[in-house]
């Protein structure tokens, strides 16, 4: 029965993959087998029904909703019908970016889930945690976290980059204490081999 | 009339709020303005002091705003120049005894018949700092050159542009060129850079101050002063003037000599 559909979880739920060229016969009495055999390990959780391309008429779809009914306590139940990756769907949530048309100042904050474009200066005591990229187009001179939600992709570049403190993903770095504050000069900061770089551009 | 308010603030204390404030109130009615001065720090009055009018207090801006006495009952006109006023703190209350709303209403009310209104913001960014800045028009921020009270002012000119006070202008105080050539201080370009708003004026370090502030006669009053001089030029610079910014001289060869045998 297994060979119907597999299991795949993703941060806010599980996928049911279906196999390519399954048949709504063979779906119906492997989910209806499923369904009663896991008791609440569903609780509280997304299901994601992905068809995988499969097409289903309107009356084939309610009724494989009635029987993922019988999970208990199922949360949501979403039908899709793309291949979902656990990286792609967050590189997905990283292709659109905020852009800041100012200077941040001490005490503002800026947090958004992908990547962040700041027209402005940085100042000491501002933040800006981005779950992708960031951007400064001045001086960086706050607190900057980018891939705030892990991602050790993200980078940080700006014209001057003396960050009070710098972080991406997990890991954090601190700018030298003699840096000089004066020229501008292009750099960005990224992670290689578990550890933050910075090189000029 | 419709008088302009400018509220004289800084986050950090200790800067100079209440010295900025005193002596740019008495220098635009030197220039001839009819100036009211506001202080609000309301529990922990220092203006009336700074300006010498301390034992003339009868009522204060609580007093007003509940309604205890008429506006000019409270303003105290200056023992120097006609067109200037006081209204003064409540020394035994505290900042939740006024509220944004009231001080607005409070300063279109002044408004009428003033040129200029001056208020002296506390340090701090609550209650106090929110009264001060309601019903002002400009804002001035007070900074010396340490790198706290640039932060500090850093963080009031995003709360000022939150709250719709645009384009603030900024009052280097207590410079000394000596150790800015030396690179013990922070230069004024160093400072503008970080803050990128307007410069007003620059005030040098002077211990004429203190000794002002102590006998309650704001130093713009002193012709010789070069810190008083700096509060002339503020003035001006809020009436509209443009004039070119202070050169910080460092003591001259025969103003050391001077010092030295002890001749000045």
């Amino acid at each position: 029965m297994a060979s119907v559909f597999s299991f795949q979880a993703v941060s806010d739920g599980i996928v049911m993959n279906f196999r390519d060229g399954s048949t709504f016969g063979n779906i119906k009495k492997a989910v209806s087998f499923h369904a009663a055999e896991a008791s609440d390990f569903f609780t509280g959780v997304n299901l994601y029904l992905n068809l995988s391309g499969l097409e289903l008429a309107f009356e084939q779809l309610e009724e494989l909703m009635e029987i993922v009914k019988n999970y208990n306590q199922v949360n949501k139940i979403y039908f899709t019908a793309r291949k979902i990756k656990k990286d792609e769907k967050k590189d997905e949530q990283y292709s659109d970016a905020v852009i800041i048309n100012r200077t941040l100042r001490s005490g503002q904050r800026v947090k958004h889930q992908a990547n962040v474009v700041i027209v402005g200066d940085v100042n000491p005591g501002a933040e800006v945690i981005a779950g992708g990229d960031v951007i400064v187009f001045g001086r960086l001179r706050g607190v900057v976290h980018a891939g705030a939600g892990g991602s050790k992709n993200s980078q940080v570049a700006a014209l001057k980059l003396n960050p009070t403190q710098l972080r991406i993903a997990s890991l954090i770095a601190r700018s030298p204490d003699d840096s000089d504050s004066s020229k501008l000069q292009a750099e960005r900061a990224f992670i290689e081999n578990d550890q933050i770089m910075v090189e000029k551009i | 009339m419709a008088g302009k308010t400018i509220v004289i603030t800084s986050g950090k204390g200790g800067v100079g709020k209440t010295t900025s404030s005193a002596n740019i109130g008495t220098a635009l009615a030197m220039q001839g303005n009819k100036v009211c001065l506001i202080d609000a720090d309301i529990g922990l009055r220092n203006l009336d002091v700074v300006m010498g009018l301390e034992n003339r207090i009868v009522y204060d801006i609580v007093d007003v705003v509940e309604n205890n006495c008429r506006l000019e009952q409270a303003m105290i006109r200056d023992k120097r120049y006609d067109g200037l006023y006081l209204l003064p703190a409540a020394q035994t209350r505290d900042k939740t005894s006024v509220t944004p709303f009231q001080m607005k209403e409070l300063i279109e009310k002044l408004k009428e018949d003033m040129d200029f209104i001056v208020v002296d913001s506390p340090a701090g960014i609550e209650q106090g700092f929110k009264n001060a800045i309601s019903g002002a028009d400009r804002a001035i921020i007070v900074t010396t050159p340490e790198i706290s009270a640039v932060r500090d002012a850093d963080r009031i000119i995003g709360l000022l542009e939150a709250e719709g006070l645009r384009d603030p202008e900024v009052i280097i105080n207590r410079i000394r060129a000596d150790m800015v050539d030396r690179g013990d201080m922070m230069g004024i370009e160093d400072m503008i850079e970080i803050l990128a708003i307007d410069l007003i004026g620059i005030v040098p370090e002077d211990e004429g101050i203190v000794v002002s502030t102590n006998k309650g006669e704001p130093i713009a009053l002193n012709d010789n002063a070069k810190a008083g001089q700096a509060y002339r030029n503020i003035a001006r610079r809020i009436m509209g003037e443009d004039l070119p910014m202070m050169k910080l001289e460092k003591d001259s060869f025969i103003t050391r000599f001077k010092k030295l045998v002890g001749l000045s």
